[in-house]
């Protein structure tokens, strides 16, 4: 398994193009505040904004592939590229190879001149006054669970642009081998992780519970294991419909209890697996095949869901469980961060993690465009992001200051398309409010 | 031996048993904690409560250790032992009527899964009418779903079968879930004295507990618990039948193993009751009636007086139901001229008792006219009196010179 970097990113929405990072660069590497000679080039863009000319220490770099003398070469422990004057034959055909104008000839050297990321430290980034540049880690999770086991067979058997396999593979890498996992009816299964006539996909002991009756199941074989002295974590991987409606009283039943389960709802508003019914977490106005769009009679035409979502996770929040929180694929690094915690809270009571998943097929939008419905959802506030615990209370871990409005969320998909204005208007206060509501129980329970 | 008889000479008795009084809730409780299951989970329901009382104040005592669940339903009840036992738990649990009916979706997958849960089933007439009073309804109801089901004649064989339930269960030729039947208000409430078998004893009767030897959830030995199986295509259609065959070679393998668990029971415990059908004065009958449960009480009574006034009367008890015991009631019946059927529920769709129509099944099998009759009686906790059983008697003997009537008697119909 491969490695990721660090790496500059830039944020074209806050350079002004004062070019403090370019005096900066040059500074720190030939001593004068020439911005002609530093590494890193703040250029004007075609909509009037700026753009970056700057290595990406590419993994799978151009420049390394043309330079016919051997002077590049990819670092592979810090992920720079690094550039050997002493092999340099000054052919410059590295700088056409680059497709990010990242190597140029530094005239006041006669040499190609890149950057080298100052060893881990790079001048410009604190030298910005806006913030534009940032040395990021995007790519920790990567690095630190990639080389863990996959605990599912390779080929599960989801919808093209499904983000819940993902998911589920993430997870259970997470929760780790000493697992019995539960995949009530739905997607979760229904992609061949329990398995088909005597061959399974999954590299853990693993069950079908009934629809209804997951938590249930859970609660007794993590206390047997208990009973007789072993570690080994109880996992649900459920839908929104068994939880939220006929599974419901089980899962209650068992946070009451604070069994010591870890519950992961993968919430795609509806029964998508048996052909995208309703279900108590489809949003208000959503097309779904029980709530379909028609003329209806008496000149009440059917258009989609009528109710409002249940929000299942305020409601686990109210069976004060050790750990709730809400997630989203689209922020792997926040859902990695609740995953470590509900794990620990499984080992004390009941912990529920409600991932907000979008279905590609349900909700009709083109299979490439999964992570940006994700996404939208959380600029919205259609979807918000928290977690609870009994001594901290609830608290946002991704507030969103200045949400767009909810129509750019809904425009993303098909369920949403017969929308009149009025129940648009209706969506939108909706997510008022449920922020709303949601802010309170934070201020209330941090103050 | 696929019959007995009270008369059944005993064996040695151990010395240790302690003598009690005791409802049949309780000395099912106390047969529990002498299997020493590993979980139970409980919900309660009239008439079972008491039941699940006992249990939880012996476990509060110290005197069972145990790991109890107070589930928020019989539905989770019962599914909260499904992962116990995958994960290597003895399980019990108790319940009836509606509670049975709620827990059916979990209740049916028990057996598919063969997962060895022990459940008292304290009967109860269905509802609606609305009604909490016993009768077999319940029961009967689910007769069809795979469970092995026995009922019980008396407070002292609710214990002693209480017991015997797990070893069947557990049997590595059985390997399905049993229930232990006793009827809602007579055996419930009923005291009695009774037996207190000695705990090393019972130990020693037991044996070792291997109850997830075939299915497992354990991640010392990774397996898919019921996958989708089936299907018209590829191996789905031969793995789905191979399942099913299981299930009912299990069920028929339960008769032999409850026969063996019975006999060592009397070995080691003195007290013998029979396994499958008991003869009750029966030689030497031209005709029989048949019971099932407490009724056999009154019953054998009546056929005492009968028998003294010169009837040729006899008695067939069944004690288990589910599997019938085609074999053992063959015999039984191969020695009579007519036979009447005393139920305790009804059987809907021929308008006569469940038992009446399995045991029309086996006297089709028998190759011989026998005419029969079916008699209802103790719904919805009416008694079944030694005055009911007199009218079935002499209804049953007119067999022998007149027709058999097709519709059933209501005993109760003008109490």
């Amino acid at each position: 398994m491969g490695k990721s970097y660090n790496t500059i990113a830039f944020d074209a929405n806050k350079c002004d193009g004062c070019g403090d990072c370019m005096t900066a660069c040059a500074t720190a590497k030939v001593g004068v505040g020439d911005t002609a000679r530093s590494r890193i080039q703040i250029v004007g863009s075609a909509d009037d904004g700026f753009e970056l000319a700057l290595c990406r220490q590419c993994g799978d770099p151009k420049c390394v592939m043309v330079c016919p003398a051997g002077a590049l070469t990819k670092n592979f422990d810090t992920g720079v590229i690094e550039w050997n004057d002493a092999k340099c034959v000054d052919c410059l055909l590295c700088t056409v190879g680059c497709s990010y104008a990242g190597i140029a000839l530094d005239a006041g050297s006669g040499h190609v001149a890149k950057c080298d990321t100052c060893d881990g430290a790079p001048a410009c980034v604190p030298a910005c006054p806006h913030d534009a540049l940032t040395y990021v880690t995007t790519s920790r999770i990567y690095n630190e669970v990639g080389d863990w086991e996959d605990l599912f067979a390779p080929g599960l058997a989801g919808c093209q642009g499904c983000n819940t396999e993902l998911l589920m593979r993430h997870t259970l890498r997470r929760v780790g081998p000493e697992t019995v996992l539960a995949t009530p009816p739905g997607c979760v299964p229904g992609m061949g992780s329990v398995g088909f006539n005597g061959s399974t996909g999954t590299k853990v002991p693993v069950f079908h519970p009934l629809l209804t009756n997951t938590a249930a199941m859970l609660a007794g074989i993590k206390r047997q294991y208990k009973r007789v002295g072993r570690e080994v974590n109880a996992l649900a991987i459920a839908g929104d419909g068994g939880a939220s409606d006929v599974g419901f009283q089980s899962l209650s039943g068992a946070a009451e209890r604070n069994e010591q389960i870890l519950f992961m709802v993968v919430d795609n508003e509806g029964y998508m697996n048996t052909g995208m019914q309703r279900s108590s977490c489809t949003p208000y106005g959503a097309w779904t095949s029980t709530t379909p769009i028609g003329k209806g009679s008496g000149g009440m035409p059917s258009q989609g869901k009528t109710q409002d979502a249940k929000n299942l996770p305020l409601i686990m929040v109210n069976h004060r469980c050790e750990y709730v929180a809400t997630a989203s694929t689209a922020y792997m690094e926040d859902l990695y961060d609740k995953l470590d915690k509900a794990i620990q809270a499984s080992k004390r009571g009941f912990a529920y993690l409600h991932v907000y998943s979008p279905c590609t097929t349900g909700w009709r939008f083109p299979t490439d465009q999964n992570m940006e419905v994700a996404r939208k959802a959380v600029e919205t506030n259609f979807v918000m992001l928290w977690e609870y615990n009994r001594t901290d209370g609830l608290r946002f871990t991704r507030p969103v200051d200045d949400p767009l409005p909810v129509t750019e969320y809904l425009r993303a998909m098909g369920r949403f398309r017969h929308l009149s204005p009025d129940q648009i208007s209706h969506i939108q206060s909706k997510v008022v409010e449920n922020l709303a509501f949601v802010q309170q129980m934070a201020h209330r329970q941090s103050a | 031996m696929t019959t007995a008889t009270l008369e059944t000479p005993a064996q040695a008795k151990p010395a240790k048993q302690k003598v009690i009084l005791c409802e049949g809730n309780e000395a099912a409780a106390l047969g529990v904690a002498l299997a020493r299951p590993d979980m139970v989970a409980v919900y309660p329901i009239t008439p079972q409560s008491s039941l699940v009382e006992h249990v939880a104040k012996l476990i509060a005592d110290g005197k069972m250790d145990a790991d109890i669940v107070d589930a928020e339903g019989e539905h989770s009840v019962l599914s909260v032992l499904q992962g116990g036992a995958l994960a290597g738990a003895r399980t019990y649990t108790a319940t009836c009527g509606p509670g049975l009916a709620f827990m059916f979706e979990p209740y049916f997958r028990t057996s598919g899964m063969r997962l060895p849960i022990v459940m008292s089933i304290v009967t109860r007439d269905g509802i609606t009418p609305q009604s909490v009073w016993g009768g077999h309804q319940d029961a009967m109801t689910v007769r069809e779903v795979g469970w092995v089901q026995v009922y019980c004649e008396t407070v002292q064989e609710v214990l002693d079968t209480t017991i015997m339930a797990f070893k069947i269960a557990e049997h590595h030729d059985v390997m399905l879930p049993v229930n232990v039947c006793l009827d809602g208000n007579y055996l419930s409430y009923g005291t009695s004295r009774v037996e207190l078998p000695d705990q090393a004893e019972v130990d020693a009767f037991m044996g070792v507990k291997d109850v997830n030897w075939h299915v497992a959830l354990d991640p010392h030995r990774p397996m898919a618990v019921d996958p989708l199986t089936g299907g018209s295509g590829g191996k789905g259609p031969s793995t789905f039948v191979r399942y099913r065959k299981g299930q009912c070679r299990g069920m028929q393998n339960s008769l032999r193993v409850i026969e063996e668990v019975h006999e060592e029971w009397a070995q080691r415990f003195g007290r013998s009751f029979a396994p499958l059908v008991e003869e009750y004065r029966l030689d030497g009958a031209d005709y029989a009636i048949m019971t099932l449960g407490s009724m056999t009480g009154a019953a054998k009574d009546a056929i005492d007086e009968a028998r003294d006034a010169g009837r040729r009367v006899g008695l067939i008890k069944i004690k288990t139901f589910s599997p019938f015991p085609v074999e053992a009631l063959m015999k039984s019946l191969g020695k009579v001229q007519a036979v009447g059927v005393v139920d305790r529920s009804v059987g809907f769709r021929w308008n006569c008792g469940p038992m009446y129509q399995e045991t029309m099944g086996v006297l089709y099998r028998l190759g011989r006219h026998v005419p029969s009759m079916s008699f209802i009686g103790g719904l919805a906790g009416a008694d079944i009196t030694v005055g009911h059983f007199h009218r079935v008697i002499e209804a049953t003997e007119k067999l022998l010179s007149a027709p058999a009537p097709i519709e059933p008697v209501w005993l109760n119909e003008k109490d």
